[in-house]
């Protein structure tokens, strides 16, 4: 059996969209928000999704979610490393 | 009355300003759908611009009046509309659904196990989608079901005994779980081999009869005679661990062509992901716990708010969805899937006080006393405990007024007016 | 003016230590005697009056305040020897285990060390979490460490054992550690250090857990009861303490006279007990404390915990005045707003009103009444704040003495808001604000469409009322809690109240096309309606003037309304695709008309979103939806009673030739059965892959069953009359269904247990009327029989047996749910919507970024969706497709 790529998952299509923010943009969110980074909700680094598009502990990561709702969607992420 | 406008385009140019504060005003999605129906309508009943003004205006109306309003305790407001709907769902844990080769646990067990974010859940399933070239024959389907599915020497023999007599192992094979398994009496025989508990050789005169003839060296007791035995039994020939049985189902897709897509009993993600002819992109699992570990935690909160809606679903229910994706971001919130208990969302809450009325009273208290934790008072039960109101709804405006100054400014406007 | 309101901000937990045990101490307990001969608390004892005073007369030797006032003082016990305080045995275990015996220190390199505490200095403020993280990796490493890394002491393990004791496992075997010894090194942990466990060492110093001072609670705490006997009664706290105090000084005078070491150490241990089990009378490990009774002694551990104790029983739940509870009963006539409360309950609920130029002549009259008359008055209460009982004053005097600045305790009366509430209280609409009707007799009565989102019945279903009695609580329970404000549920975006069995029937027969109205009926039906205006022109001019019922409805419905969907009877051979139909199935509405279609469980019923009246309450207002169910509602069953309707015997029978055709396929389905059973005896049943033989078999014979039934409800629904009043019932949704019916007519079917055919009971067999082992149709629990023509005795055990189970499900099911829901609620509770459309807990975190990620109110929404584009279409140029 020849051993293939592993799959990547951030293409599964539980996966919504993740990149991180520019940390400029980033204070202009929490601005808007009001809130201390901590205060977003969090992704911990060593969660895969994380790990695969390599943000490090202090990043805010925007997520695109698919929503049943409206569509879509913009979601944020405080990456804590624990 | 003017008149009827059969063409699209004709309408569109003449309510063009309309559109407009429409689109700004509607989310992409409604806009899309409002113009979508109502170029339809306009083809099969005509439409007058007063008509289709009115429509656009009573959209826009209608969004803006469904809106939430601040203060509403959107949390409460979800806990009771999923909590109210428990009362009527089924106990019955066992539940065919769509299948009968194996058992769902449904209904409220299902429920409560999604709430508890349990490690493991009592009937783990997948859901395997194949790729382009798997996906339309079912042989080939069969073909990646039989890679999948986790197969010992105990699924494909008819009888392992010990011959005492010969020092070895009799492995007899049946021939009907062979050609089910799809495995050939080599890969029994390799697998034997690899065990290393002496050489295997099959009967001359029956090829289904595989021998393992142990060394004669040491003396054996009988506990380490049945113990190779059982050694030989769960001996792995292929497949995934943890994937007890596969079933191929099939069902049509939005391509209108048959499909065919395989069911398991029993859950490994990481391991089916990277199985040939599957279609890694849509695999599913109902284990949770998988999804956070493997996909991460926005994968596991889609996956909490499908579980949740499913039971709901098949049992009739209807719970607005809204309600489903509250509960599956509180329980995310920390970038790990927590339990909706004591151990997860009430048992981390800061204030000492909530956390004791809810469960562990005493514990809380002499952990929160040795910690010494301050309560600021601001949730729920905290401000019910201690006399407040609660700062949600009505109570969320804060308004206050110095008596004082308004009795200067009666004074003041009465002197104006006098 | 305006009195300054005291609220609490914060609320601090900590550790007493044994100084601030003393400060606050004012007399040192010293005696296990309570009274003295004449029933005089002693001086020193539990009672001290010191301590603070109960009854009603005295005076606090310590603050002067009268027993009303007086807060109450603790006292303290000083204890011959330290004693762990059960409580904290974990927290020092942890601290044992972690730091060396020798200097205190956290078994970790000093460098280590030094990170940890800046790290910990960081996140405790911010990241509570991750702080506790932190503390419970630097325990892990440090309790593995054998050496002191600072003072290189050789450390030992150190073993707990429940609930308070403590040994260290050196070479020579497992040694006990005193008190002495642990208060000691628990004294030598350096601060940091301590805040490293996770502890507080300003509020909580490690040797405080182990206590030398044991405080007293003051006797508001603990009151003892007087029996009519005359015989005293002491709290079970009392006894606790003065068996701590008695075994003390024995301790105390053991260790002055020099009494041999075991014998101290007997009585140490037995303070020990007495303490732990002062704290906590539920520990693993030890006996339970008991009363002379065997009734175990309460701890305050017991008075805190569970579902009565003082959190969730008297902190979180409340008591409370001005509240009423009896039976309910319908009443058709009220509206949905109104709950119609007996004269009886309105004489002793009463609000205060301030008295006001404007109403003093009738408070006046209301306090002439006084307590007895209803409408009257219980209270008046002065300007200076006196309370009145007018049962004993002289009502006409202070009548007139009655003016501005006084209130008045009046008694309930028509108009007044109160708050309705059935339990269990499951949703927001569990409580739901009314307005009071005084009404004769002795139940609640309410409106039946108000039944569904109280799940409400008339079987003896209590209900309880509250009068919210400041204006704010007023205002808000009649401008957000109102019934009509509830009619569309949050759960789904639909209406929950809404018409339910005789409403449906009754909509159904009134809007048939069969139903032609005299004037004398259409007079009748509207005037119960209370309709006010003309009466439209007749449908039926000649020969004689008729009406329809469909008439009657659209002089309710608004002008400008159209609505097209199909109503529920459409269905089989009465479906309707479209309004040009026959079976006359689908409503249509154009410019509040109603042309075609009856209307329904799909039309008016309850917990049907996207139906007529879903609309109408969406598009017209809440205040229009009361209207409409206050007035068209009333006619549906004003009709149902002037045309009849009840249920016979004969409404279930079926024709012989029916009976005939089921008998058939009953005996086909036998001897199918027969069959799978004889092929499986044989061996030559195809199994369902991944099931047993056995297995396979029953679900064979299952399907063969169910298929049978099937069939034959089909018979049933064709045979029997469509328009008798069981079926009626069945099709419009009112009460039952098919499968009832074919219940009712032809059988009773597969009964099962826990989703198999009934089998468990003798040996092969269910009951010993079959032969063992077999495994045919009737001797599992297919009951052949019907509800008309009666059960044989063996079916009724079966269908016993089924019924059972359905009643424990039940019951397991509440008590899970209900905990499911606790849970929820509690995870939930504290979140809101913010004005920036974000969903925060209030310590500031973000949950949701929009609700819903949409931002709409699911109550608001049109069954989930914001807006039904089909709908808004329909609605403006409904009225000419």
């Amino acid at each position: 059996m020849a051993k293939q790529k592993k799959f990547n998952i951030l293409e599964h299509e539980l996966v919504p969209e993740h990149e991180i923010v520019p940390p400029e943009e980033a204070v202009k969110i929490l601005k808007e928000l009001g809130i201390a980074p901590h205060q977003l909700p969090w992704i911990r680094v060593t969660d895969p999704v994380a790990r695969a598009i390599g943000a490090k502990p202090g990043d805010v990561i925007r997520i695109r979610r698919k929503s049943p709702t409206s569509g879509e969607t913009i979601a944020y992420r405080y990456v804590v490393g624990y | 009355m003017a008149e009827l406008v059969y063409e699209w385009e004709s309408l569109e140019s003449k309510i063009k300003t309309t559109l407009r504060e429409a689109a700004e005003k509607l989310p992409k999605r409604i806009y899309e759908e409002l113009i979508d129906k109502l170029k339809r309508t306009c083809q099969e009943y005509g439409l007058t611009p007063e008509e289709a003004t009115k429509i656009i205006y009573n959209v826009v109306r209608e969004y803006e009046l469904s809106m939430i309003e601040p203060g509403e305790p959107v949390g409460t407001v979800a806990a009771q509309s999923i909590g109210e709907p428990g009362t009527q769902m089924t106990l019955r844990t066992f539940h065919y659904a769509g299948m009968r080769e194996f058992n769902v646990t449904l209904g409220l067990p299902r429920f409560i196990e999604v709430v508890d974010a349990r490690r493991e859940p009592s009937t783990p399933i997948m859901y395997i989608y194949l790729d382009e070239e798997h996906r339309y024959d079912e042989n080939k389907a069969k073909e990646v079901a039989r890679r999948i599915e986790f197969t010992r020497v105990v699924n494909v023999a008819s009888e392992v005994s010990i011959d005492l007599i010969n020092m070895r192992i009799i492995v007899r094979l049946d021939p009907v779980m062979l050609e089910d398994k799809g495995v050939t009496v080599e890969q029994v025989k390799k697998v034997l081999e690899k065990l290393k508990l002496g050489n295997v050789e099959s009967d001359p005169s029956d090829p289904l009869v595989l021998y393992i003839n142990l060394p004669p060296t040491e003396s054996f007791s009988l506990i380490d005679l049945q113990k190779k035995k059982d050694k030989v039994l769960n001996a792995k020939i292929k497949g995934i661990r943890k994937i007890r049985r596969v079933i191929i189902q099939s069902m049509v897709n939005e391509e209108g062509k048959t499909e065919y897509f395989l069911v398991t009993e029993g859950s490994n993600l990481p391991d089916v992901l990277e199985v040939p002819g599957v279609d890694p992109r849509r695999v599913y699992t109902n284990n949770i716990h998988e999804i956070e570990e493997v996909l991460g935690i926005e994968a596991a909160r889609l996956a909490l708010i499908r579980e949740m809606k499913d039971v709901l679903e098949e049992q009739g229910l209807d719970v607005d969805i809204r309600h489903l994706m509250l509960v599956a971001d509180i329980m995310t919130q920390t970038g790990r899937v927590r339990q909706i208990g004591r151990h997860g969302v009430s048992g981390e809450k800061p204030s000492p006080l909530a956390r004791a009325a809810f469960e562990m009273t005493t514990q809380n208290l002499f952990d929160a006393a040795a910690r010494g934790e301050t309560d600021k008072l601001l949730g729920v039960t905290e401000t019910v405990i201690a006399g407040g109101i609660l700062r949600m709804g009505t109570g969320m405006v804060v308004v206050s007024m110095n008596p004082a100054t308004l009795i200067k400014g009666t004074q003041k406007s009465g002197s104006e007016q006098g | 003016m305006i009195p300054e309101e005291k609220s609490i901000r914060e609320i601090k937990f900590g550790v007493l230590s044994p100084d601030e045990i003393r400060k606050m101490s004012v007399t040192a307990i010293v005696t296990s005697e309570l009274y003295d001969e004449d029933g005089r608390p002693i001086q020193g004892g539990l009672m001290d009056p010191r301590l603070g005073v109960i009854a009603p007369g005295q005076i606090c030797p310590t603050c002067g305040n009268d027993a009303k006032s007086c807060p109450g003082h603790f006292g303290h016990i000083e204890l011959a020897r330290p004693v762990i305080h059960v409580g904290f045995a974990k927290h020092i275990y942890d601290a044992l285990r972690t730091t060396c015996r020798r200097c205190g220190r956290i078994l970790l390199p000093q460098a280590e060390l030094d990170r940890y505490i800046k790290l910990y200095g960081r996140l405790r403020e911010k990241w509570p979490l991750l702080a506790k993280m932190l503390v419970t990796v630097v325990k892990k490493r440090a309790s593995k460490v054998m050496e002191c890394p600072h003072c290189g002491e050789k450390q030992y393990k150190i073993v707990f054992e429940k609930p308070y004791t403590y040994f260290e496992e050196r070479a020579e075997g497992k040694i006990q550690l005193s008190q002495f010894e642990i208060r000691e090194r628990l004294q030598n942990i350096p601060d940091e250090h301590v805040q490293l466990l996770g502890l507080d060492p300003k509020e909580a110093r490690p040797e405080w857990m182990v206590l030398t001072v044991l405080p007293v609670p003051p006797v508001q705490v603990r009151p003892s009861i007087v029996l009519e006997t005359g015989i005293r009664a002491e709290d079970d706290l009392t006894h606790k303490l003065a068996d701590i105090v008695r075994t003390n000084e024995k301790l105390r005078e053991l260790l002055d006279s020099g009494a041999p070491q075991r014998l101290i150490d007997e009585h140490w241990l037995l303070l020990q007990y007495h303490v732990a089990t002062y704290i906590d009378n539920e520990l693993p490990r030890i006996p339970v404390a008991r009363h002379r009774g065997g009734r175990p002694l309460k701890g305050l551990a017991q008075r805190l915990k569970g579902k009565e104790g003082r959190f969730r029983g008297n902190l979180s739940g409340k008591r409370v005045d001005y509240s009423a509870r009896t039976v309910i009963s319908p009443d058709p006539n009220l509206s949905i707003n109104e709950v119609g409360v007996p004269e009886e309950i309105a004489k002793v609920l009463t609000v205060r009103v301030p008295v006001t130029p404007w109403n003093l002549e009738e408070m006046r009259k209301y306090v002439l009444n006084g307590p007895y008359k209803w409408p009257g008055a219980n209270y008046v209460i002065t300007p200076d704040g006196r309370k009145i009982d007018l049962r004993y004053a002289d009502r006409k005097r202070i009548a007139e003495m009655l003016s501005p600045g006084w209130k008045v305790e009046r008694h309930l009366k028509n108009g007044d808001i109160v708050l309705f509430n059935r339990q269990p209280s499951l949703h927001r609409m569990s409580i739901m604000a009314h307005i009071v009707r005084v009404l004769p007799g002795k139940t609640f009565r309410l409106n039946l469409l108000v039944c569904p989102p109280y799940n409400a019945d008339f079987d003896g279903d209590e209900m309880n009322l509250h009068v919210p009695r400041t204006e704010e609580a007023q205002a808000e329970a009649r401008e957000l809690m109102l019934v009509q404000y509830h009619i569309l549920s949050p759960r789904y975006g639909g209406p929950i109240i809404g018409g339910v069995q005789d409403y449906v029937s009754g909509a159904y027969l009134l809007t048939s096309k069969a139903t032609l109205l005299t004037l004398e009926d259409v007079v009748d039906l509207l005037s119960a309606a209370g309709y006010r205006g003309e009466i439209p022109e007749p449908a039926i001019l000649s020969p004689k003037k008729r009406w329809t019922g469909k008439q009657l409805i659209s002089l309710f419905l608004p002008e400008d309304f159209n609505f097209r969907g199909r109503a529920r009877v459409s269905a089989g051979v009465f479906a309707c695709e479209n309004e040009w139909c026959w079976n006359d199935s689908f409503i249509l509405i154009k410019k509040g008309e109603l042309l075609t279609g009856v209307l329904d469980k799909k039309a008016v019923g309850a917990e049907q979103p996207e139906n007529m009246m879903h609309w109408l309450i969406k598009e017209y207002g809440s205040d229009y939806a009361r209207y409409v169910y206050d007035h068209m509602f009333r006619m549906f069953i004003r009709f149902i009673e002037k045309r009849g309707f009840t249920m016979t015997v004969d409404d279930v029978a079926l024709p012989r030739e029916a009976k005939e055709k089921i008998r058939v396929i009953l005996h086909e389905a036998e001897n199918e059965v027969y069959e799978v059973i004889e092929m499986y005896k044989q061996g030559k049943l195809e199994p369902v892959p991944g099931r047993t033989m056995e297995e396979s078999l029953e679900l064979k014979i299952l399907d063969v069953l169910s298929n049978a039934r099937k069939r034959v409800e089909d018979i049933v629904v064709n045979y029997l009359d469509p328009f008798n009043n069981v079926f009626i019932m069945a099709r419009t949704g009112a009460r039952g269904n098919e499968l009832n019916i074919t219940q009712m007519a032809a059988l009773l079917g597969q009964q099962s247990v826990r989703g198999e055919r009934i089998h468990r009971g003798y040996r092969g067999r269910y009951l010993p009327h079959f032969r063992p082992g077999d495994l045919g149709a009737a001797a599992r629990g297919f009951v052949y029989s019907n509800f008309y023509d009666g059960l044989s005795p063996v079916e009724v055990f079966f269908h016993a047996a089924g019924g059972r189970e359905g009643l424990v499900d039940t019951a397991v099911r509440t008590s899970q749910s209900g905990y499911m829901q606790r849970r929820l609620i509690n995870a939930l509770q504290d979140l809101r919507v913010e004005y920036d459309g974000t969903v925060r807990t209030p310590y500031g975190d973000l949950v949701q970024f929009v609700y819903g990620e949409d931002g709409v109110d699911p109550m608001k929404s049109a069954h989930g969706k914001a807006v039904n584009i089909d709908r808004e279409i329909e609605r403006v140029i409904g009225w000419r497709t």
